[in-house]
C-alpha cells in the first residue's frame, strides 16, 4: 500500500472507519466501564464473590475451546481434504450450531439427556447430571466448533496443494505431509479459531445459565446481578473483568505468532489436485462427521416433534396449533430477517475494508485498531446493549428521531449494535485470508497504476469470497438468534424473534416456542442455502476447494 | 396490542436513517456530548377533567398471555387511548433498562415484578410520586409507604412434585412443611431455582431466615442440610417447573400460580403450600418523565380495580391485592396459607451478604 498521504480517498475512509469503531464500540462500553466509579470497583473486588466465577470460567473456557477446536479442525479437514460424500449436507450441519435461540435448544438438550432424559434414561437407562461443569463443557463444544471449523476450511482451502505434493514427491508419508506441512500452515486458521472460540466462549452466557446449575461464571454472575438484584453496578463491574480477561488472552495470541509468516498464495495461483487422503482416514472422517450430524438433528428434530405436538413429552397428540404464533407474532420474525441481513452486509463490508487496513497498511495506532475490533466478543451481549441504551438513549438522539419523522431509531441502533457485536468473526476470517495472500498480488496492481482501493477492490476482493461468506454467514445466523443485544434496545416495533420466543418460553409455552424456534431457524437455514448457492457461484477464486 | 402498520418503517426512509443517522451518531459520540440539548418532553395537555386520551408506553413484565388481554380491557375502559406495549416477562431487566433510560426516559407505566424490582427505582428518583384514591383501600403491607408504586397482585410461593415419581420413589406425601424436604428420601430427588441467579430462589433462602426469627446459623444449617438432597440447582424458575414436569426431578419449591399454570397443561404434576411459606408483592409503578402522565394515572387507578384485579387472576392465576377479588380455581391465597413474617426491607436490605454467607455454608465460594 502506499503513504496514506498520497491517496486522501483511502485516508477519509480510514478516518471514517476509525470514528465508526470509537462510536459505536468504544464510546457505549465506556459508558459501561465507568457505571461502578472508584468506589464501586474497590467494594465490589473486596467482597470476592467473582473469584469462584472467575476460576470457573477460565476453565471451561480452556476445556471447551480445546475441545470446540479440535472438533472444529476434524470437520473442516474433512471437508476440505477428503473426498467423503455429502458435503453440501454436512457444510449446514457445521453451521446449524450456531442457530441456537435462547433457552429452547439448551432445554432440549435436557429433554433428551436429563436424568430423565428420553436418550439418557429412555434408551441407555442412565441419570447423569447434565448440569454443572460437564454439561456446560459438552453444549458449548457443539455451539461453538462452527466458528472453528469456518475459519480452519477457509484456511486449509486456500493452502497450496503444490507444497504438500512436493513433500509427498521428496518421500514424506500422509502423516508427515499432514504434521510439517498441512498443520504448520494452517497456522493464521487454527490462531483464529483458538482467539475467537475463546473469547465467544468466555462472553457464552446461554449455556452456562441453562446448564450450568450451579456452575457460576462471569457472564452468568453479571447476568445473575442484573436479573436477580438490578445490581448494575457489580454487573458493570464484572463485564470489566471480562474485557481485561479478553485483552490477555488477544495478547498472549499477538505474541505468539509475531514475525510468522503464512503466505500461501504466491503470484501465481495452482490447479494442481492435492496428494490423495488414505482412504482409510476419509472413512473415519465421513463416521465422525456422521456422529455430529446425527447428534445436531436429534437436537433440532426433537424441536420440530414439540412444535407439532401438543405438549412434548407429556402429551404426544399431534397439532398445529403451536405455528399460529408464527402468524401472530410476524413482525418479530420479520424485523429479526431484516435487522440480520442488514447487520450483516455492515458487517462484511466494514470487516473487509478494516481487515484491508490493518493487514496491508502501516499507519500508526492499527494495532489497537485490531484490538477493538475484537472486543465486542469480550463483551456479553447485554452489555452491549446496555451501553447502547445508556450512550445513544439521549434527548439529541430523539431530536435526531424526530427530524427524521421516527419516533424512536431503536431499530437502526440494534442493526449498528449487532453489526458491531459480529465484527470479530468477520474481521478475524478477512485477517487471516489477506495473511495467505501475497503482499506481491496487490502490490502489482498498485504499481502498474491503480490506487490501494482499486486494487483492494479488484484483486484483493474478488480472492477473499470465502472468507467474507465466513462473516456474512456468522454475522447473519448470530444476529437472528441473539436474545441478549436486543434485549435492551427493541421497542414493541422494532422487536425481534428471540424476543418472542423468551416470552412464549416464559408463559411455559414449550409447543408455541418450539415452533417459533422451528420458523426462525428453517427462515435463516434457507437463507443459507440461498448464500450458498450464490457464494458458489460468485467465488471466483481458484482457491476454494472446501 | 398496538398498531403497527401505521407506524411501519418505509423501506427507503430505514435505510436512510441508518447511514445518515450512523454517521451523525458517530459525530456526536465523538464530540463527546457536545451537541447535547434541552430535552423537549411532549408533555400532555394540561390535565382536563375529561377521560384522558392519548397513547400510554407500559413496560410490562407480566406474561404473555396477561398482557394482551390486559391491554384490551384497559382500552375498552378508556376509548381512544393506545397502549404501546413493550413485553418482558423479566422484572429485573426492565428495572435496569429504565435505570439506563434516565436522559431520555421511554416509559410511562413499569407494571408486574415484585416490588423490589419498583423500590430501589423509586429510591434513585426515577418514578412517579403517585397514591392512586383506589390505593385507599389495599393494607399498608401492599403499598409504598414513600408512595412511589402500588402493589396490586400477590404471588406465593409453594412447592411442585411429578406426582408419579413422587408415589413411587418418596412415599406419595407432599410436603406439609419446609423441614420435611430434609427427609433422606428426597436425596438427589430435588431442584430448587439458583439463589444467586433468580428472585423465586432467594425468597426461598429468606423465608427460611423469618421461619427461624431471623436466626441465620439455623437458616444456614437448614439450607446446608437441604443442599445434600438437591441434585441441582437450576438457572430460571419456569425452567425449574419445566424440569419437573418433564419427571426429570421429583419436586422443586417454585411459585404456586406458576405451578397451576404448568398443572393446566400437564395433569401429572401436584402443587402444595408448605407452612410458614414466603410470598411477593406485585407492584405497578409510573415512570418520571412520563409523556402522559394523565393517561398514566388513570392506568395506575385502573389497575387497582376489581375489575383488572379479577381479570389478573384469572390469566395469571395470582391473587390480588384487593380483599373482594375471589382467588383462582385451586389457588392458595394469602389468607388460606400459613405465611411467614416476611420483612420484605429486610430481605432486600441484606440480600448480597446472605447469598454470600450461603454460598460459603454449601461450599460454593
Amino acid at each position: 500500500m502506499r503513504s496514506l498521504q498520497r491517496e486522501p480517498v483511502l485516508l477519509l475512509a480510514l478516518l471514517a472507519a476509525i470514528a465508526l469503531v470509537l462510536a459505536f464500540i468504544v464510546y457505549p462500553q465506556i459508558q459501561v466501564v465507568l457505571v461502578p466509579g472508584a468506589d464501586g470497583y474497590v467494594s465490589f473486588l473486596t467482597g470476592g464473590t467473582w473469584t469462584l466465577p472467575l476460576t470457573n470460567s477460565i476453565k471451561i473456557t480452556l476445556l471447551s475451546t480445546t475441545t470446540a477446536v479440535l472438533l472444529g479442525f476434524v470437520f473442516a479437514y474433512a471437508m476440505v481434504y477428503t473426498p467423503m460424500p455429502w458435503k453440501p449436507f454436512f457444510r449446514i450441519i457445521g453451521i446449524l450450531p450456531l442457530l441456537s435461540p435462547p433457552f429452547v435448544v439448551a432445554a432440549v438438550y435436557i429433554l433428551l439427556f436429563g436424568p430423565r432424559g428420553i436418550v439418557s434414561y429412555g434408551v441407555f437407562g442412565q441419570s447423569p447430571s447434565v448440569f454443572g461443569l460437564f454439561g456446560v463443557w459438552g453444549v458449548q463444544t457443539i455451539a461453538f466448533f462452527p466458528f472453528a471449523y469456518q475459519l480452519i476450511a477457509d484456511v486449509l482451502s486456500r493452502s497450496d496443494a503444490r507444497l504438500e505434493q512436493a513433500a509427498r514427491n521428496l518421500g514424506a508419508g500422509p502423516w508427515q505431509v499432514f504434521r510439517s506441512v498441512t498443520l504448520p500452515l494452517s497456522g493464521p486458521g487454527l490462531g483464529a479459531a483458538i482467539l475467537t472460540c475463546a473469547i465467544y466462549i468466555l462472553e457464552d452466557f446461554g449455556n452456562p445459565q441453562l446448564i450450568g446449575g450451579g456452575f457460576n461464571v462471569l457472564p452468568t454472575q453479571a447476568y445473575s446481578l442484573i436479573e436477580g438484584f438490578g445490581d448494575f453496578t457489580g454487573a458493570a463491574a464484572v463485564s470489566t473483568i471480562l474485557l481485561l480477561l479478553a485483552l490477555s488472552l488477544y495478547v498472549a495470541k499477538t505474541s505468539l505468532d509475531r514475525g510468522r509468516s503464512f503466505v500461501t498464495v504466491g503470484g501465481k495461483a495452482s490447479s494442481m489436485p492435492r496428494p490423495p487422503v488414505p482412504v482409510t482416514l476419509t472413512r473415519v472422517c465421513f463416521a465422525a462427521c456422521l456422529a455430529l450430524a446425527g447428534l445436531i438433528l436429534l437436537v433440532y428434530g426433537t424441536l420440530i416433534v414439540s412444535a407439532l405436538t401438543l405438549y412434548f413429552p407429556t402429551n404426544l397428540n399431534f397439532t398445529l396449533d403451536h405455528f399460529d404464533y408464527l402468524r401472530a407474532h410476524a413482525l418479530s420474525l420479520q424485523n429479526s430477517f431484516v435487522y440480520s441481513m442488514l447487520a450483516a452486509v455492515g458487517c462484511s463490508i466494514f470487516a473487509l475494508f478494516a481487515g484491508f487496513m490493518v493487514q496491508r497498511g502501516t499507519w500508526p495506532g492499527r494495532k489497537i485498531f485490531d484490538f477493538l475490533l475484537i472486543m465486542p466478543a469480550a463483551i456479553p451481549g447485554i452489555f452491549f446493549g446496555i451501553g447502547y441504551l445508556t450512550a445513544f438513549n439521549q434527548p439529541w438522539s430523539d431530536q435526531l428521531a424526530e427530524f427524521f419523522g421516527q419516533r424512536d431509531l431503536r431499530a437502526e441502533l440494534i442493526v449498528i449494535a449487532l453489526l458491531f457485536w459480529n465484527i470479530p468473526v468477520a474481521y478475524q476470517a478477512i485477517t487471516v485470508g489477506l495473511r495467505q495472500i501475497d503482499k506481491s498480488i496487490d502490490e502489482a496492481a498498485t504499481s502498474l497504476g491503480a490506487s490501494s482501493l482499486r486494487g483492494f477492490r479488484d484483486v484483493l476482493v474478488p480472492m477473499l469470497g470465502g472468507s467474507v461468506q465466513v462473516g456474512f454467514v456468522t454475522t447473519f445466523v448470530r444476529a437472528v438468534t441473539t436474545l441478549s443485544v436486543v434485549i435492551f434496545l427493541f421497542t414493541p416495533r422494532s422487536t425481534t424473534a428471540t424476543i418472542t420466543i423468551f416470552q412464549l418460553v416464559n408463559d411455559f409455552n414449550w409447543g408455541g416456542a418450539a415452533a417459533f424456534t422451528v420458523g426462525d431457524v428453517g427462515m435463516a437455514i434457507v437463507v443459507l442455502i440461498v448464500i450458498q448457492r450464490l457464494g458458489g457461484r460468485l467465488a471466483v477464486t481458484g482457491f476454494r476447494g472446501g | 396490542m398496538e398498531d403497527i402498520s401505521a407506524t411501519g418503517y418505509d423501506r427507503r426512509n430505514f435505510l436512510k436513517i441508518m447511514g445518515l443517522g450512523a454517521s451523525a451518531a458517530a459525530l456526536a459520540a465523538c464530540g463527546g456530548g457536545a451537541t447535547a440539548v434541552s430535552p423537549s418532553p411532549t408533555t400532555a395537555a394540561a390535565k382536563t377533567a375529561a377521560k384522558p386520551t392519548g397513547s400510554i408506553t407500559v413496560y410490562s413484565a407480566l406474561n404473555e398471555t396477561t398482557n394482551n388481554q390486559f391491554g384490551d380491557a384497559f382500552k375498552a375502559a378508556y376509548p381512544g387511548t393506545t397502549i404501546d406495549l413493550l413485553p418482558l416477562a423479566a422484572a429485573g431487566d426492565l428495572q435496569t433498562r429504565i435505570t439506563a433510560e434516565k436522559a431520555s426516559p421511554k416509559a410511562d407505566i413499569f407494571i408486574g415484578g415484585s416490588s423490589e424490582f419498583h423500590d430501589p427505582l423509586g429510591k434513585a428518583g426515577l418514578l412517579e410520586n403517585y397514591v392512586s384514591p383506589n390505593a385507599a383501600q389495599l393494607k399498608p403491607e401492599f403499598k409504598d409507604a414513600a408512595g412511589f408504586w402500588t402493589g396490586w397482585y400477590t404471588g406465593i410461593f409453594g412447592f411442585i412434585a411429578s406426582t408419579d415419581r413422587l408415589t413411587k420413589e418418596v412415599g406419595g406425601k407432599l410436603p406439609a412443611t419446609w423441614d420435611d424436604l430434609l427427609d433422606p428420601v428426597w436425596k438427589g430427588k430435588l431442584i430448587l431455582p439458583d439463589p444467586v441467579k433468580t428472585g423465586g430462589g432467594y425468597i426461598f433462602i429468606a423465608t427460611q431466615i423469618f421461619r427461624f426469627n431471623k436466626d441465620e446459623a439455623k437458616a444456614m444449617a437448614y439450607m446446608k442440610t437441604l443442599h445434600g438432597n438437591i441434585a441441582d440447582y437450576i438457572g430460571t424458575s419456569p425452567g425449574a417447573i419445566g424440569a419437573v414436569s418433564q419427571g426429570q426431578y421429583v419436586g422443586c419449591p417454585n411459585w404456586a400460580h406458576d405451578i397451576l399454570t404448568e398443572k393446566a397443561k400437564n395433569p401429572g404434576v401436584s402443587l402444595a403450600v408448605p407452612a410458614n411459606t414466603g410470598f411477593e408483592v406485585g407492584a405497578v409503578s409510573i415512570v418520571k418523565g412520563a409523556h402522559n402522565l394523565p393517561l398514566a394515572k388513570a392506568f395506575v387507578d385502573w389497575v387497582l380495580t376489581p375489575e383488572a384485579g379479577a381479570l389478573n387472576v384469572k390469566l395469571s392465576n395470582r391473587g390480588s391485592t384487593i380483599a373482594s377479588v375471589p382467588p383462582a380455581p385451586g389457588a392458595p391465597t394469602l389468607a388460606s396459607v400459613s405465611l411467614v413474617n416476611y420483612d420484605r426491607q429486610w430481605a432486600t436490605d441484606n440480600k448480597s451478604r446472605i447469598l454470600t454467607l450461603w454460598q460459603q455454608t454449601v461450599g460454593r465460594s
